[in-house]
């Protein structure tokens, strides 16, 4: 089952999900997993590390690294982006390098 | 006043966090509601409602309200409430202050005891100065 991490609860450590992981609270620390999704309330430092999937709606302070990035509206990234597809919404705030790669070697073990 | 509505609307949090099979930990975690853990923590976690599902392993210092135990917890516990299930496991020290619920099949290893609330605190102090008030008196 995904887990789900609400606005009401803060994590400080490094995350290992081999499912989808929501988040819409406070996280420092390295995230890896299959997909992960920031809420409007999320805000993350660390680097974010997805095979397939990262949707990014809140704050992130970190690198990105995924097969598909989308940026919503409500984003505001600053790091390094590394992925195959990107999607940047209007009015997402970016301070970001960002490049575009054939292949996405995630070192997602286990 | 919109700012204030605003406040009260985040404030609020309908439902609670949940932590999944797969999911791997190594740190703290600070919750202020209520947080359902079903993968592996290693950290301390501090929490308003805590429960440790059946794939649960939780391995560090727990303070909460409320625990519910129904898979494996290693450390000790600090809690108004303690309820373990009849799966659940426990190697540790359990310190609780109103009720202790263990179910029929539970493996507890561990010191356990009821804290003393501070009202309770109080009146023995209160008791203390009177007898040695009475004492100076005499």
């Amino acid at each position: 089952m995904p887990s789900v991490i609400l606005r009401d609860t803060n994590l400080k450590g490094n995350i290992t999900e081999k499912d989808s992981i929501t988040i819409d609270g406070i996280v420092v620390g390295e995230i890896k997993a299959e997909e992960v999704i920031i809420l409007e309330n999320g805000n993350i430092t660390g680097d974010i590390t997805a095979d397939n999937n990262i949707e990014a709606g809140g704050q992130i302070t970190g690198d990105l690294c995924s097969e598909r990035i989308h940026l919503n509206n409500s984003a505001k990234i600053r790091g390094k982006l590394s992925h195959r597809n990107l999607v940047v919404d209007e009015g997402a705030q970016l301070e970001i390098v960002s490049s575009t790669r054939k292949k996405i070697t995630t070192n997602n073990k286990e | 006043m919109f700012f204030k509505s605003d406040k009260k609307n985040q404030d609020q949090v309908r439902g609670f966090s949940h932590l999944g099979e797969n999911f791997r930990f190594d740190g703290e975690i600070d919750c202020k509601g209520e947080i359902e853990i079903a993968g592996k923590i290693k950290g301390n976690v501090k929490a308003k409602k805590l429960r440790i599902l059946e794939t649960g392993i939780v391995k560090g210092i727990v303070q909460a309200e409320d625990v519910e135990v129904l898979g494996h917890m290693v450390g000790n516990i600090d809690s108004k409430n303690i309820y373990i299930g009849n799966k659940g496991v426990v190697r540790g020290n359990l310190h609780f202050e109103n009720n202790l619920t263990v179910l029929e099949g539970a493996d507890i290893s561990g010191h356990v005891q009821k804290n003393k609330k501070d009202k309770v605190k109080r009146s023995d102090t209160d008791k203390v100065k009177y007898l040695e008030h009475n004492k100076i008196a005499s």
